[in-house]
């Protein structure tokens, strides 16, 4: 990129955003700072805003808010920072529109990670290149042939399997809500049947993990969902 | 019951009063005879001095009695021939059946009449002193006070001075009574032989425990007995049944005053300790809270340090100290909250059925965080296990397990899981081993306390406050699992076993 990415952080805490602020300048992203949401949404205006870390946790507005005010005319990358026992309001933020989460505290290594997944995903999708093949680690999955393989062995799996396996590939790096896979793979009107989704992410599982207990491939987010991780 | 001494004096009033009207009786039909009244006029004088000898004396005896003497005097001194019990005209025969039984039959009515009236004014006196007692129970704010309104009614009613007893919480007699003494005054005397007492009535069923001194009316209580209704037994021994019933059923109305005292204390004490609790936890979740946000940015900064120097730099290593160190803070925070959610009256645990290779990985996950190095072994069925669970609760057990391990490990050594399902139980076995130095056998019992740190100070041991296993055993306790840990018998090393029901119970 010889553009510098913009990245906006929205945090009243002062600290913690210096401390995301130059670590992401250490990367080489150019940072903006917000208190509330309303600076925020000011500055996602006035300013060219490339992706922005929302903490959920805002004075003035509740984050929720900001992240559908946003939504309703920006598809830029949106990563929502929170604290650890809300679960419930993760999901609904992702459902809402987000792209991923940090939960406080979080390690610099998890921050940038995350912002590159994002970054890499939405560029991705307004490139409108297709890819024929993704590669993870030893994992490949081809989507013209609809083969999926594992250290160059080819493995087998079910359709529903197939289904749920490249929707993974497709967001590499990004955490999927246990409602966006079911809708994605089941269908509409499915609703909460986790139990499916359970038993079908236990059966992929054992087809590309060594340990389903260690995996590499497929990480869990409890109360959130799950995650394909390339690095 | 003995009667009142006074049944033989009524009767003796009752012939009196029956000789005396009938007397009259004769000595108006005299009169009347001589002024030529016709004499049907002479038996209703007598069927008059039936009706008065009924009214006045007491049982329907009397009034029979008194119909068939009046019936036997008009004949013998107003009836040929005169003064003799026999009759010559034959009709005075039916005269005289007739007279009978109208005397009977109004002796009857009359006895009936006087009868409901007493029983009428029984009631009402009934009435009124369950009336008073009741309204003065409701008054009342404690035992005592409650034990002083049923003496005072009590004897009231039954014209002597009785006392209450009182028994405390655990069915004991008090060491004091209430006694009534003469002209509505109330004294405390000191209890005699109170083990007697509490052994006697402890297994008594009846109403009533007839002694030497005392006849002692129970007051049974929903549980247990509340107190003793002594009544003197020179008294008591003359109680009409009626009499009996009604002490009883006062007895039951202080019965309910006390139950509900002592239920109200109850449900206060335990508002309180309620509110105590949520006040302590709220606390607790307040303050853990507060600290998540500074120990954000002490990570993250000492976080940048170490990146930002080299790793011969002394920097490197202070940055990365305090990074180590605000992270096991935040494992502690995490504790805390899990404990205070736990308490949280309005918690309900998750019932979900989670995968257990899930909940399993995150805490993985999490120890090779801290302990990069560490080798972890797993064993578990080839099958995916499901069972209900508060996933992040149970990821909590696993990380302070492990974490508890990788602290006891040797170098270099692994800390091995085994997974195991129990068809008899329809349980989950989860073994965490360790190859440390295992467990101080004092330790054992203790180790699941809350705040135990163990016995034997380790050099380099790491600190804690002894929270991580006690939360182990309350979140497990909570899910109907059981925990416990153990030395090793192959090896050295510390096992620690914990299971989780494969299928929710019905709690």
């Amino acid at each position: 990129m010889t553009v510098k990415t913009r990245i906006l952080i929205v945090e009243d805490d002062n600290k913690i955003s210096n401390f995301i602020s130059f670590a992401l300048q250490q990367e080489g992203f150019i940072t903006l700072a917000a208190k509330n949401g309303q600076t925020a949404l000011s500055l996602l205006v006035s300013e060219q805003i490339d992706i922005m870390l929302l903490d959920l946790g805002l004075p003035d507005f509740d984050g929720m808010e900001v992240l559908r005010k946003i939504r309703e005319w920006s598809e830029i990358p949106v990563i929502i920072v929170s604290a650890r026992d809300q679960d419930k309001e993760k999901a609904m933020a992702l459902d809402a529109g987000a792209d991923d989460y940090l939960t406080k505290p979080f390690s610099v290594t998890e921050l940038l990670a995350r912002v590159r997944v994002a970054l890499r995903h939405f560029y991705r999708q307004n490139n409108q290149k297709i890819q024929n093949t993704i590669k993870v680690k030893n994992l490949e999955i081809n989507f013209e042939k609809r083969l999926v393989y594992l250290a160059d062995k080819e493995i087998h799996l079910t359709p529903l399997e197939y289904s749920l396996l490249s929707l993974f590939f497709k967001n590499v790096g990004k955490v999927l809500t246990t409602s966006y896979i079911i809708k994605e793979v089941w269908g509409v009107g499915y609703g909460e049947d986790t139990q499916a989704l359970r038993a079908l992410m236990a059966g992929l599982r054992r087809k590309i993990e060594q340990n389903p207990a260690k995996p590499i491939y497929l990480l869990t987010e409890i109360g959130v969902g799950y995650r394909l991780i390339d690095e | 019951m003995n009667r009142i001494p006074g049944t033989q004096k009524k009767i003796v009033v009752g012939l009196i009063i029956m000789i005396f009207s009938i007397a009259t009786a004769t000595l108006i039909g005299y009169f009347f005879e001589s002024i030529k009244i016709p004499e049907t006029n002479i038996v209703i004088v007598y069927i008059l001095a039936v009706l008065i000898t009924a009214r006045f004396s007491q049982g329907y005896l009397m009034g029979v009695l008194s119909s068939i003497i009046a019936t036997l005097t008009y004949n013998y001194f107003f009836t040929a021939p005169y003064f003799s019990l026999s009759v010559y005209d034959p009709n005075y025969l039916i005269t005289f059946v007739i007279m009978t039984i109208t005397a009977i039959i109004t002796g009857t009515l009359t006895s009936k009449t006087l009868q409901s009236e007493k029983e009428a004014k029984e009631k009402e006196v009934e009435s009124n002193t369950l009336y008073h007692l009741t309204n003065y129970l409701t008054d009342a704010v404690d035992i005592k006070e409650i034990a002083s309104v049923a003496t005072s009614a009590i004897s009231g009613f039954l014209a002597c001075n009785v006392a209450c007893l009182c028994f405390d919480f655990h069915g004991n007699p008090e060491e004091t009574y209430i006694q009534q003494e003469d002209g509505s005054q109330q004294i405390i005397k000191a209890t005699e032989n109170i083990e007697e007492i509490r052994k006697r009535i402890e297994n008594l069923h009846a109403i009533v425990d007839i002694n030497e001194e005392f006849y002692d009316f129970p007051i049974y209580g929903r549980e247990n007995i509340l107190g003793l209704i002594r009544v003197p037994t020179s008294h008591a021994k003359k109680l009409t049944d009626y009499q009996v019933k009604l002490v009883h059923t006062m007895t039951e109305n202080v019965a309910l005053a006390m139950d509900r005292f002592y239920g109200i204390q109850e449900h206060l004490r335990l508002k309180e300790e309620a509110s105590q609790e949520r006040y302590r936890s709220n606390l607790l979740r307040a303050i853990s809270h507060d600290l998540r946000t500074p120990l954000a940015t002490i990570m993250g900064n000492s976080e940048l340090l170490v990146s930002l120097s080299k790793k011969k730099d002394v920097i490197h290593d202070i940055s990365n100290d305090i990074n180590k160190e605000a992270d096991w803070l935040y494992g502690l925070v995490e504790n805390i909250l899990s404990l205070t959610k736990l308490q949280d009256s309005k918690f309900q645990l998750k019932h979900e059925y989670e995968v257990v290779e899930e909940v399993l990985s995150v805490a993985i996950q999490n120890i090779n965080r801290r302990y990069p190095k560490m080798e972890i072994n797993v064993a578990m069925p080839n099958e995916a296990v499901l069972i209900p669970m508060d996933a992040k609760l149970i990821a909590q057990v696993l990380t302070n397990l492990l974490d508890n391990a990788a602290k006891h490990n040797k170098s270099h050594k692994p800390i091995d899981i085994t997974i195991k399902k129990l068809e008899t139980t329809s349980e989950i076995e989860f073994t965490i081993r360790d190859y440390g130095n295992g467990i101080n056998e004092d330790d054992l019992p203790h180790l699941f306390t809350m705040f135990f740190i163990g016995s034997k100070q380790r050099v380099d041991a790491q600190h804690g406050i002894g929270i991580g296993l006690a939360i182990c055993d309350e979140i497990i306790r909570a899910h109907h699992g059981t925990i416990q840990a153990r030395n090793c018998t192959a090896g050295k090393g510390a096992e620690f076993i914990f299971t989780l029901p494969m299928k929710e119970k019905e709690s």
